[in-house]
């Protein structure tokens, strides 16, 4: 080996990163070529004082506030999540489902109410309270109230009649026709 | 036997915020001594440190679990430290070409007297930026010259050779001061 190949290697042969026989050659050349030695043992030096230089420890507190450093700068980092999917994060989802949930039922069981205002009675309440047809038929006035009513225009009184029943006192009215 | 980086990260991201800590405290002085020796100051050291695992922690979703966890703080970390450098750079006006290219004389010529660490940490940060890289991933950080080119993102051969500059770089630095 020439002094100018060693010069090339001399890093990966203090650090034995080249092949055993390549290793050989070169200690041979070092032990007959003391200009080598020397540029050898420069770069020995080199690795020997770079690996003694040590970085300064910043102390314990830096190292237990660093996570914490680190989580507050990364929420400051992260774009701010929607409105609407914030709510559905964390520990806000259960009882906001109860509240939806609730609100729900009470809205559905209040709009029932108001399309069955008009809806006939469950069986067993038509069995306890059934009203007789004359009940029915006759609208709320006295008997002098409603002749009167009837005489002034029986039309009238006809159409307010009709106004005033269910769909199941028709059905019963009519059921024989 | 603890969990490894990858358990944790998975844990992290189902919202396991003990794992997030676990994985911050196992790196941490690691990170910040890799950042400490590119930059050479505690301040940019630390906030480089911080930088290196919010952005880790923001973008772990594209971690490919190629390398090891490690390994990829520390490509954040060099990325980062090579765009602190450039600032720098601009910074303070200096040509980032004239500061690789400087004479070692001239260096060792501002520092003379002082402490040989001092000197030898002066001519380090005097070093081209990719040749510091590998000569701290190299010798402080112990790494094989593959995986400083997973971490450099060049070629093992282009490794070795930056490492290879950087020690010829400091020998000769070395070698005209102390003539």
């Amino acid at each position: 080996m020439t002094c100018h190949e060693i010069k090339n290697v001399t890093v990966p042969y203090l650090e034995l990163d080249l092949e055993p026989s390549r290793i050989r050659d070169i200690t041979l050349h070092l032990d007959g070529c003391a200009e080598c030695r020397v540029d050898m043992e420069a770069v020995r030096q080199v690795l020997v004082r770079v690996k003694g230089l040590a970085v300064p420890d910043p102390g314990d507190r830096f190292w237990d506030d660093f996570p914490d450093r680190v989580r507050l700068e990364l929420a400051r980092e992260r774009p701010p999540i929607p409105f609407s999917l914030r709510l559905w994060k964390g520990r806000a989802v259960w009882p906001m489902a109860l509240a939806a949930t609730m609100l729900f039922v009470v809205g559905a069981w209040s709009l029932a109410g108001l399309f069955d205002r008009g809806s006939p009675p469950s069986q067993s309440s038509t069995v306890a309270q059934t009203p007789t047809v004359a009940e029915y038929d006759l609208p709320q006035l006295d008997e002098a109230e409603w002749q009167q009513f009837w005489d002034e225009d029986p039309d009238l009184a006809l159409a307010d009649m009709a106004a005033g029943l269910d769909r199941q006192a028709v059905d019963r009215l009519f059921k024989d026709i | 036997m603890g969990e490894s980086d990858n358990q944790l990260l998975d844990r992290y991201s189902a919202g396991d915020e003990a794992a997030f800590e676990e994985l911050v405290r196992r790196h941490q002085k690691i990170i910040y001594n890799l950042a400490h020796r590119m930059l050479d100051n505690h301040a940019d050291a630390a906030d480089l440190a911080q930088r290196t695992f919010v952005q880790a922690f923001l973008h772990y979703q594209s971690f490919k679990r190629e390398s090891s966890f490690r390994t990829w703080l520390y490509q954040i970390c060099i990325n980062l430290c090579r765009n602190a450098i450039r600032d720098r750079a601009y910074r303070t006006h200096e040509d980032i070409h004239e500061m690789e290219l400087a004479d070692p004389q001239d260096t060792f010529a501002d520092v003379a007297g002082t402490e040989l660490k001092d000197r030898m940490g002066r001519v380090i940060h005097t070093l081209p930026a990719r040749q510091k890289e590998a000569l701290v991933l190299r010798v402080y950080h112990d790494h094989a010259f593959e995986e400083i080119g997973t971490i450099m993102r060049c070629s093992e051969g282009a490794a070795k050779a930056n490492y290879h500059h950087a020690v010829d770089h400091l020998r000769r630095a070395l070698a005209s001061n102390e003539e």
